[in-house]
């Protein structure tokens, strides 16, 4: 049966960053709650099939990125509807101090990015995966992730620069 | 080259390696606004880094820990419970608890007329059809009725109890608004002369004819209880509480 004691040493110390993703995506306490609750469930019920000592964080993400796309589409929104194909116009180059502005103006320009490049952009520079991981979180090809991960910097850094001039 | 906005992410990432470094790498040495956006995207990285993680609302990780461990204690107790329920569902059965069949009897009335076509394995209206039937498998039934007010018989066929998974001669008999059962039942049930209950919306008779036990269910009461009437007249007018094939086999005094 279930070793309860190896499922709160790999997977309790991940509660924290989990509900800082639950937050980035769902944009508020109470939907970030309800996801790392269900996330932490679904993981649960599946510790039989994880292998202890492997990427306990990766899998975890995993786990709360589908719940996080399954909620969406059943609600009729898709984050992939928002993908846009072109690069956009390209970025002046922004004034130093917009991207080392206060954790405030950052974080609102995190959040006003769509969510797919959101998430691509947290999960490599807030959470430090790597493109190999973030691929397989967002069950997605490396090359999807480096243009998501592109696009969403891009997008911030004029989102920054906005606020500075 | 020309700029490749993409390449210089991923040159920031730190995941281009060999030629492919060295090809952008060698254009950014030549191009301001590729090295620009590097720069832009190495600032953004720090800050990002440094961004704190929403905290989480207090008593977070104790809310999740009860919800798991309830599960567990849940499923603990289902563990414990279920065998036990299971081993105490056949000692009552054993002993003939005549609740436990009644309610059995009732569930497979129910499971047989829910069926879209009655599951008879020997469909006929002649209750010589039907007892010869069940005659030649080794279960004599008592005196069937062709009809009972309304009710006609249709028909007849096996059926498994649950617990034991024992045989049970199930025979039918419908009219326009109604189903009743009249069950042959093979095992000793602890009743002096019958019992009646009401069980999963079912009227439900067990009555000791003598020589067996015969079940009848139905939703109406009073159409169980003339079926029941109809069934002891049979036995107390002598006329034969088995079927004659039955009889026949059994040496002659």
């Amino acid at each position: 049966m279930k070793n309860d004691e190896a499922f709160e040493a790999e997977v309790l110390p991940q509660l924290r960053p989990l509900f800082g993703m639950a937050y980035r995506l769902t944009g508020n306490a109470h939907d970030a709650e309800d996801l790392v609750q269900e996330t932490m469930l679904r993981a649960y019920r599946a510790f039989d099939s994880y292998r202890p000592g492997t990427n306990a964080r990766a899998w975890l993400f995993t786990i709360l990125y589908r719940l996080r796309t399954d909620a969406l589409r059943r609600r009729g929104r898709s984050p992939e509807t928002v993908e846009l194909v072109d690069d956009g116009p390209p970025v002046a180059p922004v004034h130093e101090a917009a991207l080392t502005s206060g954790h405030e103006e950052i974080t609102r320009a995190l959040e006003g990015l769509p969510e797919i490049f959101r998430s691509a952009v947290v999960l490599r520079d807030v959470e430090e995966f790597t493109y190999a991981e973030i691929a397989s979180i967002l069950e997605v090809p490396v090359g999807t992730v480096m243009s998501r991960i592109h696009r969403g910097r891009a997008l911030l850094r004029r989102a920054l620069a906005g606020r500075v001039e | 080259m020309s700029c490749d906005p993409q390449r210089v992410t991923a040159l920031v990432d730190e995941v281009l390696e060999g030629e492919e470094k060295a090809t952008i790498e060698a254009h950014l040495a030549g191009c301001e606004a590729c090295r620009a956006q590097a720069a832009d995207e190495e600032r953004l990285r720090a800050s990002l880094r440094t961004l704190e993680a929403p905290e989480p609302p207090f008593g977070l990780e104790q809310r999740v820990l009860r919800r798991l461990r309830g599960r567990g204690r849940l499923a603990g107790a289902v563990r414990v419970l279920l065998p036990l329920a299971a081993a105490l569902v056949l000692v009552l059965w054993a002993r003939g608890y005549a609740p436990l069949l009644a309610w059995e009897l009732s569930r497979d009335h129910d499971h047989c007329f829910e069926m879209r076509e009655l599951p008879a394995q020997v469909p006929a209206s002649q209750p010589a059809t039907v007892a010869a039937w069940f005659d030649e498998r080794g279960t004599p039934l008592p005196e069937l009725p062709e009809t009972v007010g309304r009710l006609a018989l249709v028909g007849g066929r096996y059926c498994w109890l649950m617990p034991d998974l024992s045989r049970v001669a199930h025979v039918y008999y419908t009219s326009d608004d109604q189903q009743v059962s009249v069950f042959s039942v093979p095992h000793a049930v602890r009743i002096d002369d019958h019992y009646t209950t009401r069980t999963k919306g079912n009227a439900v008779v067990l009555v000791n004819l003598g020589r067996s036990v015969v079940g009848v269910v139905g939703e109406d009461a009073e159409a169980v209880e003339a079926f029941v009437s109809r069934l002891r007249t049979s036995v107390a007018a002598g006329e034969a509480p088995e079927s004659a094939a039955a009889s026949a086999l059994r040496p002659r005094s």
